[in-house]
């Protein structure tokens, strides 16, 4: 009885908590999505993680910078990524999942140009599901 | 004209009784192993744009569910639930083995006759060594982080034994807990020619009730024709004290413990 309580209580953390990069993406809050519309000042191509460094405006119509975190170019690249695909002055809208303590970072889930376009590829086999 | 003809005929007599040279034998050998060259990704472990989107929980991680832990790991488990709700693991420059062979980076095998090697694109290497050899004597052994594999080809099936495995989850945290003393049998074939399949089976019983029977399949990847690379040059994964988080591009702050 014990073990099969404990693998109920494991199994949710296994869908939603299993990490596949160098870190764990537990510093994520993956059930909150914030949607960043800016203008790309640096896209770094780089390892263990790609980042996307974004202009936001703020409420108060002030520049905000935001660091967004994606995955290796090894997988970007797989999903149609380059590394020229973003450069700096690129409108972008990002939907990401934003640090779970908070501040000017996330996770990003979405990429598209300013007028919606989706920029790269989705896996074919990540299809509707995300950890 | 009867002499050009008989000149014509001697030549055609050469060259018919003319010996064919010798085949190398290693070249035989070649011809006789399976082709799997290309890229190949854990089916439904394609990573997303976030590198952490799957469509399926991978199998080799300490929280995969159905893992016939025994209660003795079970209870290591609960405590760490207790301390670390999240189960937040240090960050690793690899995958290492098992955990390599269920993962997101892209794997490739290189087969030849005497080793079959299995690599990707975190560089975690196997050396399957297929030429007769056996592992070397416990004494003359130590766990590594790779373990110490040797293999036959049954058919077009590679069987792989692997020994010798440091306890996976001291290279990458979120590795199954198990011991140095896990002997692991894979065998994998190529069903066809963008897929290979097989399974993983693991015998441990320092941290298993059971055999552990894990399958693995294996599809080309569609938007890859090499593996690529790199050392980390910009490791921004910082550390606030409770969670990791990212630190400000090309800024100085504390880095994870």
């Amino acid at each position: 009885m014990r073990r099969v309580l404990l693998l109920t209580l494991l199994a949710p953390f296994a869908v939603t908590d299993a990490a596949l990069a160098h870190h764990s993406p537990v510093m994520f809050d993956q059930t909150q999505r914030l949607t960043l519309t800016g203008t790309v000042r640096e896209f770094q191509w780089t390892n263990p993680h790609s980042y996307i460094q974004l202009i936001v405006k703020n409420a108060a119509g002030q520049d905000e910078e935001w660091n967004v975190e994606m995955a290796a170019p090894t997988y970007l690249y797989n999903l149609g990524w380059r590394p020229g695909t973003l450069k700096s002055g690129d409108a972008v809208i990002l939907t990401v999942a934003p640090l779970r303590k908070g501040g000017n970072g996330g996770l990003l889930l979405k990429a598209t140009t300013a007028e919606g376009k989706p920029i790269g590829r989705t896996p074919n086999s990540a299809q509707g599901a995300s950890l | 004209m009867m002499r050009g003809a008989a000149f014509t005929a001697v030549l055609v007599l050469c060259a018919c009784t003319q010996q064919a040279p010798p085949i190398d034998p290693r070249v035989e050998q070649f011809a006789r192993l399976p082709n799997w060259s290309g890229i190949w990704l854990a089916d439904g472990l394609e990573a997303g744009i976030d590198g952490f989107s799957v469509s399926r929980p991978p199998t080799l991680v300490v929280q995969a569910p159905g893992i016939p832990w025994n209660e003795s790991t079970m209870a290591r488990l609960q405590a760490e639930l207790a301390t670390n709700p999240g189960l937040q693991v240090k960050p690793a420059a690899g995958w290492g083995y098992p955990l390599m062979m269920d993962g997101a980076p892209p794997l490739q095998f290189v087969i030849t006759p005497e080793e079959t090697l299995i690599f990707n694109t975190y560089r975690d290497l196997r050396h399957v060594y297929t030429d007769g050899r056996e592992h070397p004597p416990e004494a003359d052994r130590w766990p590594t982080t790779w373990g110490d594999s040797v293999g036959h080809w049954d058919g077009d099936t590679l069987v792989i034994d692997t020994v010798s495995v440091r306890e996976p989850n001291k290279y990458f945290g979120i590795s199954a807990w198990l011991s140095d003393q896990a002997h692991y049998t894979e065998r994998l074939r190529m069903v066809a020619p963008d897929r290979i399949e097989g399974e993983m089976t693991i015998v441990d019983p320092a941290t298993l009730s059971r055999d552990w029977v894990v399958k693995l399949n294996y599809k080309r990847a569609d938007g890859l024709d090499r593996l690529i690379h790199d050392a980390y040059d910009n490791d921004r994964t910082g550390f606030d004290g409770d969670f990791y988080t990212i630190k400000p591009s090309n800024a100085e702050t504390p880095t994870a413990p």
